[in-house]
């Protein structure tokens, strides 16, 4: 019993040790150019693909200069975790902070603390309260949604369209902005939305919930989805009941292996992109860091994937 | 109370009475209940489709998997929350072995069931042997299952489009494994997923109604003193049975896998409490001892087919969550057995 | 009797009951007096506890009446009943085991200030109470830890902390050994005195006659007659309560003693905390009934779950069967031997209540009964309908569950469960605890019945007349070692006590 116990505790032990092994990937060194900036990126969730794509373009744009170092912090959803990441990043004094930040009003005082410890702070995607931050960069979901409404409006020209609304989490701020913008563009035009649901941005759910909008309705022209899953989990309730063919399928987020891939494969009609700005946070961090004046926001452009122009990088949007 | 003992006086009469007041009937009460519902707001005949009961079926399969295992480990006084993530686990898994390495289907789905069972495993052992709670045994497990399937995939999704080595975006094939378990036989009437849950659901309840191995779980569940020293193997039979578990989660990754196109390391979170919920409302005893795989059939159909009503209603999700709570407690009030 | 018989402070009138459309209690008249002890016996679903679970405000739907001192009352829970004076001692303890004994001396009513517990003036009453009643026990004692007779003590000395006016005792002396015993009734004689009623079930003859000034009797839910004890002969009210004359109660008449069955050498049982048996040497014959006598904790109970393969054991020890050296490290193997533990609690570590008749009686012989693991329905059946016979177990249908049996047929069933791996050794740890006069009869003579095929039976009772009536051969055991041993002639009460409180006399 006792030799049972001490045998249990040193196989969790050594499962730790080699577990934290693994973890050491988190931080990138580049070789040492004459000036190294060292610059923290608090992400709030690895646990959604588009984080996940936002850390790899900040690392790909990254990769291409040698004088900086990022180091990727991880909150898991926590927005307390988050704070202390910060707080972290700044005892540590990275010469610039990254922040993706889960919820704008508990991140806004530990932003102001870094800004006041003379750090610059790049904010993304998500904005926090003020002013008090050296740039915002971040796509805006209404006018994503409103070109995705123009774009049914324009596709079906007049003949008018019967469209399943595949909702994300409508108690988040992106579910209801790409809900409205849509709702906005489709406004007096002859598309109408024959059946909603909330699929909280999961896939089986869309699934489930475009197979109860088939057997309802022997009609439908096109499934709005407000991420590319929940678009691809429509096509699969249609695949399955023989009406792929008869429907069109969009979505938005245009991740490379969602979205793009999705278009590619012929399974969605189009994509609309919602852009991490990875990139473009290591390229305005680069002209912070030299020391430039840069604008206060940044609103990211949006590109358009469709069946014809999937292969040659999609179009911008205005 | 003088009115409740004269109501089960009455229920004594007839054979049909007799039924309701079985626990079987008891659980039916619930799932007929669910049914009228959907006779009542059958969203413009719908409800009356074939093919609607046939996805309220397939839909139900994944958890129907889930709940079997996890009647088996109730059935002993025991929980296993750790479900969700050694689904998601099997599902990467699978996803890694068919879409990636080009494992041949049976090696494939071979190896997921043997890792689900490893995992299943090791939380049997935390219990039966160092003698762990339940509960904190399977959180530990739910929670480093996670961990497992985030570390393999990276936290992406595994698709059928993979990034070469200069970084463009190529699209497999996707594997007829993956068509054959998200097809349909019987002229398309029936999901095979459908029948993966209900081959499942059909020889564990042959082995809890008919085994020895039933009969040791049940007594385990009633009085695992009494049961040991009536020379019952209780560590191996608890052993056994989330070893059980961990090969249904194992078999629902794949259904899921196959039915997503893809692995998704985030699949199956918080279907642990679908999972039990259907188990609680077929009339399973939490604290073990009590219940049986045909009270957890009737529950899975009853939560089965509760979502699939307010599905093709449109129900807003406000609504869904007050259906489906007090679904849940009305069933397992009829449940209560009148004490005095 | 020391007090006024003029009013009775609970009289109960017309009492009758039904469960669905089972009749339990029928127009049942019932009072006590203050300071008298009322004994109500009957045999076990005569209805006792059914009354006094009525008085005790469990059940609310009843026929009848219920006064208190000429006022009509109708306590709606056991709460409410407690409020009145009205405090139940119960068979199953009602105490929370990983509380300690203050709290739960005052579990319900804590002495508070401002809403807190007020610690120190709690252990105060507390140690008075227990100072008082002259239990050696701390009052930061955790209840898990103490001995099942302290723990009834101590639910005694809650009872009685409350000022009760009325207390109903359900068999309070059935996990005592003689000691406690002795106490209890010392605590009853003060109750008395204070002018309590007490409303005393019991089994046991030798308490009844002791203790009682009145009895009632009930049989099968119906009142059979209440009678000052003096005028209510033993005979008589044995066929009062099981409605027949019965004429020799212990019926051990035959000994059919052969050759050595089971020898066991320096067996010791220890756990992580103690040692309960050291180095016991015994050894069982066939067709012989060996009786195991001493006190509470002196590892008699051990000694047996030691053999058993239930227990920790030190592997110094030889067990042979036959002659041979055998091997057992957990029950299944004591079992393969055909060795079989008949444990002194059938409720905690006897029985699955939840399960059916079936399924208990079969489920230490599953093996034998199952092929490759797949249950035999028909073998089952067949081997319940069997022993079902032998033993009489009566119930309506054998795929009831056990816990809705009474408790002399429960123990039927777990006493059929180990002779279906048909045993040659039965270990058997108060057999006859809890259960009534006529279930109690037929056990003793189904003991006859086994010894005559060769069958050997350690047995562990607390009761003397039973041990002494019963065994061929009596060892005594203080604290963990074998301090005596006895053949039938040589035993008696008095020298057995002896040696179970420490005396050596073992002659070899």
């Amino acid at each position: 019993m006792r030799k049972s116990r001490i045998v249990t505790v040193f196989m969790l032990i050594s499962i730790m040790f080699t577990s934290l092994l693994f973890a050491n990937g988190q931080s990138e060194e580049s070789t040492t150019a004459d000036k190294l900036f060292t610059i923290g990126m608090s992400q709030c969730n690895l646990g959604e693909p588009w984080r996940v794509q936002m850390n790899a373009d900040v690392k790909s744009e990254a990769d291409k200069y040698d004088n900086i170092k990022v180091i990727y912090k991880d909150a898991q959803n926590d927005t307390l975790k988050q704070r202390s990441h910060v707080e972290e990043f700044v005892s540590a004094e990275v010469d610039l902070l990254i922040i993706s930040p889960k919820e704008a009003q508990p991140l806004t005082g530990p932003v102001s603390a870094a800004m006041a410890a003379g750090i610059p702070v790049i904010v993304l995607d998500r904005a926090v309260i003020g002013d008090d931050y050296t740039q915002f960069i971040g796509a805006d979901n209404v006018i994503i949604g409103k070109a995705a409404g123009e774009w049914v409006v324009e596709t079906f020209g007049g003949k008018g369209a019967k469209v399943v609304e595949l909702m994300g989490l409508q108690t988040s701020p992106p579910g209801q902005d790409r809900h409205n913008g849509f709702r906005e563009a489709i406004k007096g035009s002859d598309v109408e939305v024959i059946f909603e649901a909330d699929v909280k941005w999961l896939e089986p759910n869309a699934r489930k919930e475009m197979e109860s909008a088939l057997s309802r309705f022997d009609d439908i022209d096109l499934v709005y989805g407000h991420n590319d899953p929940a678009a691809h989990g429509a096509y699969l309730a249609a695949k399955a009941a023989g009406r792929e063919g008869d429907i069109q399928f969009i979505g938005i987020d245009a991740l490379p292996h969602e979205g793009v891939a999705y278009v590619k494969d012929g399974i969605l009609n189009a994509t609309f992109q919602y852009p991490t700005g990875g990139n473009i946070a290591i390229q305005q961090a680069l002209k912070i860091l030299a020391g430039e004046t840069v604008e206060k926001n940044i609103t990211l452009g949006s590109r358009l994937f469709t069946t014809d122009n999937v292969d040659t990088g999609g179009v911008e949007l205005k | 109370m003088t009115d409740s003992t004269q109501t089960s006086a009455l229920m004594k009469e007839g054979r049909f009475v007799r039924f309701l007041s079985s626990s079987a009937g008891r659980a039916t009460i619930a799932f007929v209940l669910v049914m009228l519902l959907g006779l009542i707001f059958n969203a413009d005949g719908a409800f009356f489709k074939l093919g609607m009961h046939r996805d309220a079926l397939r839909q139900a399969s994944v958890f129907g998997i889930l709940a079997v295992g996890m009647t088996v480990v109730i059935i002993t006084g025991g929980i296993d929350l750790s479900v969700g993530s050694i689904l998601a686990v099997s599902a990467v898994l699978f996803s890694i072995l068919t879409l990636h390495l080009d494992w041949p289907a049976w090696i494939s789905i071979l190896s997921c069931i043997i890792v689900g069972a490893g995992l299943g495993a090791i939380s049997g052992t935390l219990i039966a042997v160092t003698k762990l709670q339940p509960f904190i045994a399977t959180l530990a497990m739910m929670t480093f299952g996670r961990g497992v399937a985030k570390y393999i995939t990276g936290g992406q999704k595994i698709s059928t489009y993979l990034t070469n080595s200069d970084g463009e975006v190529i699209i497999k094939e996707l594997p007829r494994i993956f068509k054959v378990i998200d097809s349909r036989i019987m002229g398309g009437n029936i999901a095979i997923v459908s029948i993966i849950f209900l081959f499942c659901l059909l020889i564990t309840w042959l082995f809890l109604a008919k085994h020895k191995w039933g009969r040791e779980l049940f007594s385990i569940g009633g009085n695992e003193e009494s049961a040991r020293l009536s020379g019952v193997p209780v560590k191996w039979t608890k052993f056994l049975a989330y070893t059980v578990s961990g090969i249904m989660c194992a078999i629902a990754g794949i259904a899921q896998a196959a039915q997503e196109t893809q692995g998704d390391p985030e699949a199956g979170g918080g279907y642990e409490l679908t999972a039990i919920a259907m188990v609680v409302i077929g009339g399973t005893n939490m604290a073990g001892g009590r219940g049986g795989m045909g009270l957890t059939l009737i529950g899975i159909l009853t939560i089965g087919y509760l979502e699939k009503i307010l599905s093709i209603n449109a129900v807003p999700e406000s609504g869904r969550l007050l259906i489906t709570g007090v679904i849940i407690v009305l069933a397992v009030l009829t449940q209560r057995k009148n004490r005095n | 009797m020391n007090s006024d018989l003029s009013t009775p402070v609970i009289a109960m009138r017309g009492i009758g009951k039904k469960f669905g459309r089972v009749r339990v209690l029928e127009n049942i008249d019932f009072e006590i007096f203050p300071g008298e002890v009322h004994i109500l016996a009957g045999e076990n679903g005569a209805g006792k506890s059914t009354l006094m679970k009525i008085l005790s405000g469990v059940y609310t739907s009843y026929e009848g009446t219920i006064s208190m001192n000429g006022k009509i009352i109708a306590p709606a829970t056991p709460l409410e009943a407690n409020h009145m004076g009205i405090s139940v001692i119960h068979q199953e303890l009602s105490l929370i085991p990983s509380m300690n004994v203050r709290d739960n001396l005052f579990l319900g009513r804590p002495v508070t200030s401002l809403g807190f517990v007020h610690d120190r003036e709690q252990k105060k009453k507390a140690l008075s109470v227990l100072n008082d009643l002259g239990l050696d026990v701390s009052a930061d004692a955790l209840i898990e830890d103490l001995s099942i007779s302290m723990q009834q003590l101590i639910e005694i000395a809650k009872a009685i902390s409350i000022n009760a006016k009325v207390i109903i005792m359900d068999e309070p002396s059935s996990s005592l050994n003689s000691k406690d015993v002795e106490i209890l009734f010392s605590l009853i004689e003060k109750l008395k005195k204070q002018g309590c009623g007490i409303v005393y079930i019991s089994h046991r003859m030798e308490e009844i006659k002791r203790l009682a000034n009145r009895i009632t009797v009930l049989r099968d839910g119906k009142f059979v007659g209440t009678s000052l004890a003096e005028k209510l002969p033993t005979p008589k009210l044995i066929n009062w309560m099981v409605g027949r004359e019965m004429t020799n109660m212990f019926p051990r008449y035959e000994m059919n003693r052969g050759k050595e069955k089971l020898r066991i050498e320096n067996l010791t049982v220890s756990d992580n905390e103690k040692t309960h048996v050291k180095g016991i040497n015994l050894t069982v014959n066939s067709g012989e009934i060996l009786g195991i006598a001493g006190l509470q904790g002196c590892g008699a109970s051990e000694l047996l779950m030691g053999i058993f393969g239930a227990y920790n054991r030190k592997t110094a020890d030889h067990i042979y069967l036959n002659g041979k050296e055998i091997s057992i490290k957990k029950p299944s193997d004591a079992i393969k031997k055909n060795i079989a533990l008949l444990t002194n609690d059938r409720k905690a570590t006897g029985l699955v209540l939840s399960m059916s008749i079936i399924a208990n009686i079969c489920m230490s012989g599953l093996v034998e009964l199952s092929q490759w693991g797949w249950r035999s329905i028909f073998g089952e059946i067949s081997a319940t309908e069997k022993q079902a016979e032998a033993l009489q177990i009566h119930a309506s249908s054998y795929e009831m569950e056990v816990g809705m049996l009474s408790g002399g047929n429960q123990q039927k069933v777990a006493i059929a469960k180990w002779m279906q791996i048909s045993p040659e050794v039965l270990l058997l740890d108060e057999p006859t605890r809890g259960i009534d006069i006529g279930a109690k009869h037929e056990i003793y003579q189904l003991m006859n019945e086994w010894t005559k095929q060769g069958i050997s039976i350690v047995l562990i009772t607390s009761e003397m007349p039973e041990l002494l009536a019963m065994s061929d051969r009596v060892i005594v055991m203080h604290r963990g070692s074998l301090t005596a041993e006895f053949t039938r002639e040589e035993a008696d009460a008095e020298n057995i006590l002896a040696a179970a409180m420490g005396k050596e006399t073992i002659r070899r």
